[in-house]
């Protein structure tokens, strides 16, 4: 076995490995110079795209079809995309392995999951007019540079919203590059633009010269932590500088004459710069190494490092973890490497590998700790199982320890291995998995159809497995050419009794591949009643969408259902498909309520829903400004009920109220005299209330006789109205009449709370329904203490007499009065 | 294992609080906020305004007046998005602004409870689904109390009968199926009436939707799968079970106000001549635009509002008076007492309490003032009289002439309605001549728009003649048994009438309405207080009453039992649903839960369906109180579409519109 520090590299102070993830990668007749080529974060798929600008051999007619291919990192055709949109000035992918291609004319494209099937959306702000001229992207959008130096960009690909970002000079741009929202200070993307000399940043709002003199800058970078910036200056210097152009770091001269095709960070802490066939390697401080290739070669930025790719093979260009160094470093003393040296002797039952532990028992739980994370940085299985079988060892002497870590990184390993494999192709190294999350890695797997590795990761990880058997399925329904019966049951079969399955999912699939039995089949499996409703819409059951929208409680998903149809159908058979589903009726009848009253009349003449259908005239009239429509509307109403005998008194009170706005015309006709008076919007009441308080007694009584009001109400009335307009001279005429329908007592409270004490004691001796005690009150509330005391004595009450006295003295003449008859009763007695 | 967590409320305000400054921090800038206007009270009793301002909002528009200016760039919707009338409001002010404004706006839309499939659609109709940036707030129950969660859906009662539209049903739904992912499942559902029976079946239908989805979102709310170890049930009322109890007039302290000047997401608007210059509640209270009127805090916080609010009115007075004796003599003691400094010191340090009690006690004593005045009024007193009659069970017919009387002495229309359903309900309909003749005399004292509002009654099955022609206006379930609570019967069974409840003391929950027991209560008392109940109704039957009491007190009864006669009568279907998880995890948790079970105090949701009154909220607290005295360690908390009031009720039917110009 070669020593893992075969391919270390020395630059400046540090150490950078070159791990030769795979061999034989591409075809020898692909001409990797001529092809734009971008790469999925996280050792993803790599989509290759013919470069137009480069003249390329004539291979007949077949070859000359454009397209997109998609490779694995091992080389595999993955999935050819045909193409025939026009120039691509963008492509790139997103962290969840979304592939974006954006055409000239703005046009973008987002191929989910490594399918042929695209989402498009239009880049507009006059990407049309002045066209893309390149893009570059982060891990979840992307920014458009336009002809006239417009930028663009789209933050997410859910529901993207091109953003136009503030305007940049006019000038040339050299080269550009952006730093990522989740890197930048402000939380939110910023360009940086390489113009003439200098730089400029240009985020949403703001475009700020960065002053800069040395330009112009053939290239431009950032690192992936976002915090510096390379630049290539035309005289063939590197200048690594912070994000915020305050602090220059370092500088190297690469002494090229030609300017290097590509220049890339390298993780966090080098530069790699990119020739046809040669590649450099810029540490900290100026530091450099050079490697040099036998073919074209091409650069793949990663989180952790660069893959370098040629014909031949996959590189991964990384700094040696610190774990592997401390691990491996030639003449390294740490702990962690006496326990590797500890192995290697317990292997030649050498004593030797218990002195080593006695050597380091101090530290060997930090060296086991090490040895673990060492294993993890590993490509070759070798070195993973040397390595933790020495943590292993270190473990066993150890009285305790925690295993939890030693446990992960087992299997962690176990997955990590299983995908690196070359059939696989993603050679993820440990910080990527961690960065990507199993999850992800396993949607990744499914995307390449690879389900078995998928189902054995997720069941050994215990993730739930069902978007991998519903993706399984969906991929069946598409290309299996079996009869529909039997797909529809091997499905059903081999997804029984699993969690989490999503029907719906599937017979969409199927749909869409037009095989609309097979969906429907599905469809039924669906628990979900809500789910099965816009798949229902588009296979056009309206009926059957309609009941199980109901079915799921879901007004909102009734109310879609509802729209979609009133779209679809004729105005009648709209009608018939509520009509027998009362949950939808109401809701029909709900929203048109708000919005769309001809519907709701059409539904109720429909139906034969003469009240609703009056109600409604009603209303209509309500909302009307003059008298005469209003009266129209109403008459409508009234003849829409005429034939109905269960309505006869809505439409007598129909009438009743055309009556009423035509006896208010009239009035406010006949009193405009004294100034306008209006009737119109009162009640018959409030009419009479206000016509006797206007004096016009007469009127008020022929309305009264033509509305037949009762006595007793009009009595109510008047006296409200008379009291409320102070007409006392009324008030005491009325006092003589003999009788009031109403008795006196309300003629007597009302004027007493008027404040007219006098007028009220006119009623007192009319009010007969009450007792002499009440009426004794009722005399001192008028103030007329005397009369009180005559009620009482009429009444033979001592007491209240006695009361009175007590109350109200025996001064002046009531005094002498309550005195009197207090006599009197004493004297009767006696 | 799930740990115990507890129903709290003041949780659910937090999330919201929570979710929604996120949701502005995530608008870049200064922004304009157009808000609902229904929501505006329901945000604030999760945000101060002041906060909101710390996070970028600059002004406040509501969406009605549809008046948002240009003074920002960033403008944000909040707004509901479950109906269309609304979404059209904003996408109507969204394409106003565009083409007026001057400058580029960007566009927040945030909907309540959720983003819906219909106002995609309609933004999408409007084109402006491409221009703004959509997310939701999950804005469902809010606190009004540490015992009450709301919905506050003002429209719901409105919206399940009038126009029979069960959108507030999933919304219930959905809002009580997210305790339930918190809590675990309900392990028992008890509910009545046809509205609840739906709920039921609703959670019943997302409990099983949530475990097959389970796996796909996420796996940690598998929790969901299995009962609740801190919930003990949920008891579902319909309210159309039970109308009386909101018609009838609330005599509680805060049924009152509610009665006279209507609360508002714990807020109550008055007169400054009653709050006095210096709000006792400065903080919360803002002066509003009039400058005569002023807004007021009520709630728990408020320590003597808190004793007083379930007072019956009568001993409110009483109640005040002890308490400014109190103070005045905590007061003069400093006189007295404060020899030492030390006593002085920790004298000083009351002082803020102090005066905080001193405020609050004059606010209450004014306003209690003031309802006085209402009460001693000659109608309020004839509108009681009629009420008590009728739900006395008095022949109703001796009360007409009351009621003609007070519609020519023209009292408000909702006063003459309530007396008129509430007849109508009790003694299941009017005898039609008479009907019509109450018809005639509202049309022409109210006005003949109102022939609208009493269509709608009559299909809300509020205002109805007895049997015959009329009844199939109320639908075609009318008729049938179950579909009309039997009052006359229900009345003996279940004890409605107390006559000699003590109010200063309550003895019983017909304090809320000094005699009457509101029939939803009861209905609570039946799954909650079986042997109370029991004892109640045994006292006035005898017989086989008593293997009644025997039954009620076995330890192991649940759910309506034994009282399925009783509810027989009553309208609307029975519901008694167990919610079991798997057995194997059911009894691993009984095993571990086991040690802590005595002592655990569990929590009983009681969900108002259609709104609950505040009269019903006193005694279902009363309830609360007496279970504990008891000894039983429940604790009761009552959840609802919105609190509503007699009024609130009626006025769902009323027509507005009238034909004045």
């Amino acid at each position: 076995m070669s020593k893992p520090t075969a391919d270390w590299e020395r630059v400046g102070d540090r150490f950078y490995r070159k791990t030769q993830l795979y061999t034989s990668v591409f075809d020898q007749d692909l001409e990797l110079e001529n092809y734009v080529i971008a790469g999925a974060p996280y050792s993803g798929a790599l989509a290759f795209y013919r470069d137009e600008r480069k003249i390329h051999t004539y291979r007949g007619t077949q070859a000359a079809k454009s397209s997109i291919d998609i490779y694995s990192c091992a080389g595999k055709l993955i999935r050819r995309i045909n193409w025939d949109q026009g120039a691509i000035k963008g492509l790139g992918w997103s962290e969840d392995e979304k592939l974006l291609v954006v055409t000239e004319s703005g046009d973008v494209r987002c191929y989910s999951d490594l399918q042929s099937d695209f989402d498009p959306f239009s880049l507009g702000h006059g990407a049309e007019a002045h066209g893309v001229i390149a893009c570059r992207f982060w891990s979840s959008g992307f920014v458009a540079l336009l002809g006239n130096n417009n930028l663009v960009a789209v933050s997410q690909y859910h529901e993207p919203r091109p953003k136009l970002l503030a305007v940049p000079p006019e000038e040339p741009v050299v080269s550009w590059t952006l730093i990522p929202p989740a890197e930048s200070l402000s939380r939110s993307v910023e360009v940086l633009l390489a113009i003439g000399q200098t730089i400029f940043v240009v985020d949403a709002t703001d475009c700020e010269d960065r002053g800069l003199d040395r330009g112009p800058f053939k290239h431009i970078s950032v690192s992936s932590n976002g915090k510096y910036v390379a630049l290539y200056t035309e005289d063939g210097k590197v200048w690594v500088v912070s994000s915020d152009f305050q602090n220059r770091l370092s500088e190297y001269d690469s002494k090229s004459k030609t300017v290097p095709k590509d220049m890339q960070w390298c993780g966090n802490n080098a530069v790699v710069l990119a020739w046809e066939d040669e590649v450099h390697l810029v540490g900290p401080n100026g530091a450099a190494s050079r490697y040099f290739y036998d073919g074209w070669v091409h650069l793949i930025p990663d989180y952790d490092g660069v893959r370098v790719f040629t014909n031949d093979i996959c590189e991964f260009l990384q700094k040696v973890p610190e774990a592997t160094e401390e691990v491996f470093r030639l003449g390294s003393t740490s702990p962690a490497s006496i326990l590797l040296d500890a192995i290697d002797q317990l292997d030649k039952r050498s004593p030797k590998a218990d002195d080593n532990i006695q050597l380091i028992k101090a530290d060997l739980d930090s060296a086991v700790d090490a040895c673990v994370r060492a294993a993890g940085q590993e490509y070759s299985i070798h070195w993973q199982k040397q390595l933790l079988r020495a943590a292993s060892f270190g473990k066993s002497v150890l009285d305790l320890y925690n295993s939890d870590d030693f446990v992960d990184m087992l299997e962690t390993l176990r997955v990590l291995n299983g995908v690196r494999f070359y059939e696989v192709g993603i050679p993820l190294s440990y910080d990527q998995y961690m960065r990507l999350t199993p999850e992800r890695l396993i949607q990744r797997l499914i995307n390449r159809n690879e389900y078995l590795l998928a189902l054995k990761i997720a069941e050994y990880l215990r993730l739930p497995t069902d978007n991998i058997y519903v993706h399984w399925a969906c991929q069946k329904v598409k290309v299996s050419s079996d009869p529909e019966e039997e797909i529809c049951q091997m499905i059903v079969q081999r997804l029984s009794g699993k969690p989490g399955i999503s029907f719906e999912i599937i017979a969409r699939a199927a749909y869409d591949e037009g095989r609309t039995k097979l969906a429907t089949d599905l469809l039924n499996y669906e628990p979900r009643a809500g789910k099965q409703v816009p798949l229902l819409l588009s296979m056009k059951e309206d009926g059957i969408a309609l009941d199980k929208a109901i079915e799921s409680g879901d007004t909102d998903l009734v109310y879609y259902v509802l729209i979609h149809l009133r779209k679809k159908l004729a105005l009648a058979s709209f009608f018939r498909t509520i009509n027998t589903r009362p949950v939808a009726t109401a809701l029909v009848e709900s929203s048109a309520r708000d919005q769309d009253t001809e519907l709701l009349k059409d539904l109720y003449y429909q139906d034969d829903r003469r009240l609703d259908g009056a109600n409604l005239l009603l209303e209509d009239a309500l909302k009307q400004k003059d008298a005469q429509p209003r009266i129209d509307k109403l008459k409508l109403a009234s003849k829409l009920l005429q034939d109905s005998r269960d309505h006869s008194f809505h439409a007598k009170a129909l009438d009743e109220a055309q009556r009423l706005l035509r006896a208010q015309e009239g009035l406010e006709k006949d009193l405009s005299g004294d100034g306008a008076v209006t009737f119109a919007g009162l009640s018959l009441n409030e009419t009479l209330h206000k016509l006797i308080s206007l004096n016009q007694a007469r009127r008020a009584t022929s309305l009264q006789s033509a509305f037949s009001v009762p006595p007793k109400t009009f009595a109510w009335i008047q006296l409200r109205a008379l009291v409320d307009s102070r007409n006392w001279n009324a008030l005491e005429e009325l006092s003589r009449q003999k009788k009031s329908p109403i008795g006196w007592e309300p003629y007597f409270n009302a004027v007493l709370g008027a404040g007219n004490t006098r007028l009220a004691s006119l009623y007192v001796p009319k009010c007969t329904g009450v007792g002499p005690k009440e009426k004794v009150e009722m005399w001192i509330k008028c103030g007329m203490v005397a009369k009180a005391a005559e009620e009482a004595y009429k009444s033979k009450d001592l007491k209240a007499l006695e009361e009175l006295r007590g109350n109200f003295g025996t001064a002046g003449q009531d005094g002498v009065e309550i005195e009197r008859y207090i006599g009197l009763l004493r004297g009767g007695k006696r | 294992m799930a740990p115990i967590v507890t129903l709290n409320t003041s949780d659910f305000a937090d999330q919201v609080r929570r979710d929604l400054l996120q949701l502005l921090e995530g608008v870049r800038g200064k922004k304009n906020l157009v808000i609902q206007k229904d929501l505006a009270g329901t945000v604030s009793l999760c945000v101060k305004f002041s906060t909101l301002q710390e996070y970028g909002v600059d002004r406040v528009f509501f969406l009605e007046n549809d008046n948002v200016d240009f003074s920002q760039r960033n403008v944000v919707f909040l707004v509901r998005g479950e109906k269309a009338k609304d979404a059209g409001m904003v996408a109507e002010q969204v394409k106003r602004l565009r083409s007026e404004s001057p400058q580029d706006h960007e566009f927040s839309i945030f909907w309540v409870p959720r983003r819906t499939l219909i106002a995609n659609q309609i933004l999408e109709d409007a084109g402006v689904l491409g221009e703004a940036n959509v997310a939701e707030l999950a804005l469902q129950f809010v606190p009004l109390g540490d015992d009450l969660l709301s919905l506050e859906l003002e429209d719901a009662f409105s919206d399940l009968y009038l126009r029979r539209d069960p959108t507030p049903i999933f919304a219930s739904a959905s809002a009580l199926m997210k305790i339930q992912q918190q809590m675990g499942l309900f392990p028992r559902i008890t509910g009545k009436g046809d509205h609840a029976k739906r709920l039921s079946e609703l959670l019943i239908r997302m409990r099983s939707e949530l475990t097959t989805a389970d796996s796909v979102s996420n796996r940690g709310s598998s929790l969901g799968l299995n009962p609740s170890t801190s919930i003990e049930s949920l008891v579902i009322i319909d309210r159309e079970v039970d109308l009386p109890s909101v018609l009838l007039t609330q005599l509680t302290y805060e049924g009152l106000i509610d009665e006279f000047f209507h609360i508002e997401s714990n807020q109550v608007e008055l007169d400054t001549s009653i709050t006095g210059t210096t709000g006792p509640a400065a903080s919360q209270s803002s002066t509003s635009q009039q400058g005569l009127k002023r807004k007021v805090q009520l709630d728990g916080n408020d320590t003597l509002y808190g004793t007083l609010r379930d007072s019956n009115f009568a001993v409110v007075g009483p109640l005040l008076n002890r308490v400014a004796r109190r103070l005045q003599s905590t007061y003069e003691s400093r006189n007295t007492a404060t020899k030492t400094t030390a006593e002085l010191r920790e004298f000083v340090t009351k002082l803020p309490g102090y005066q905080a009690e001193q405020a609050s006690l004059k606010l209450h004593t004014n306003l209690a003032e003031e309802i006085i005045k209402h009460t001693r009024s000659e109608t309020f007193s004839r509108v009681l009289e009629v009420q008590q009659n009728i739900a006395a069970g008095a022949d109703p017919t001796t009360q007409h002439d009351n009621i003609s009387e007070l519609i020519a002495r023209d009292v408000p229309l909702p006063t003459v309605l309530r007396l008129l359903c509430l007849e109508s309900v009790m003694n299941g309909g009017l005898r039609a001549r008479d009907l019509e003749n109450f018809k005639r005399d509202i049309l022409h004292a109210y006005g003949h728009q109102h022939l609208v509002t009493l269509t709608s009654l009559e299909k809300l099955g509020l205002l109805t003649a007895r049997g015959g022609a009329a009844a199939n206006l109320v639908g075609s379930q009318a008729g049938k048994p179950g579909t009309q609570t039997d009052y006359p019967r229900v009345r003996r069974t279940l004890q409605l009438i107390f006559d000699d409840v003590n109010e200063s003391e309550p003895d019983d929950i017909a304090y809320a309405y000094s005699g009457y027991a509101p029939l939803s209560v009861r209905l609570v008392q039946c799954v909650l207080q079986k042997s109370y109940l029991a004892t109640l109704s045994a006292g006035n039957r005898g017989g086989g009453a008593q293997q009644l009491v025997a039954m009620a007190s076995t330890a192991g009864t649940q759910g309506w039992r034994p009282f399925e006669d009783a509810l027989k009568s009553v309208r609307g279907v029975t519901v008694d649903e167990t919610q079991t998880g798997e057995e194997k995890a059911v009894r691993a948790r009984q095993i571990l839960s086991g040690a802590r079970e005595g002592g655990q105090l569990k929590t009983v949701v009681i969900f108002f369906l259609g709104g609950v009154c505040r009269a019903e909220i006193a005694a279902v607290r009363w309830v609360g109180r007496r279970l504990i005295e008891e000894g039983k360690n429940l604790r009761l908390v009552i959840c609802t579409t919105a609190v509503v009031t007699g009024d609130r009720v009626v006025g769902a039917a009323i027509e507005d519109n009238s034909f004045s110009r």
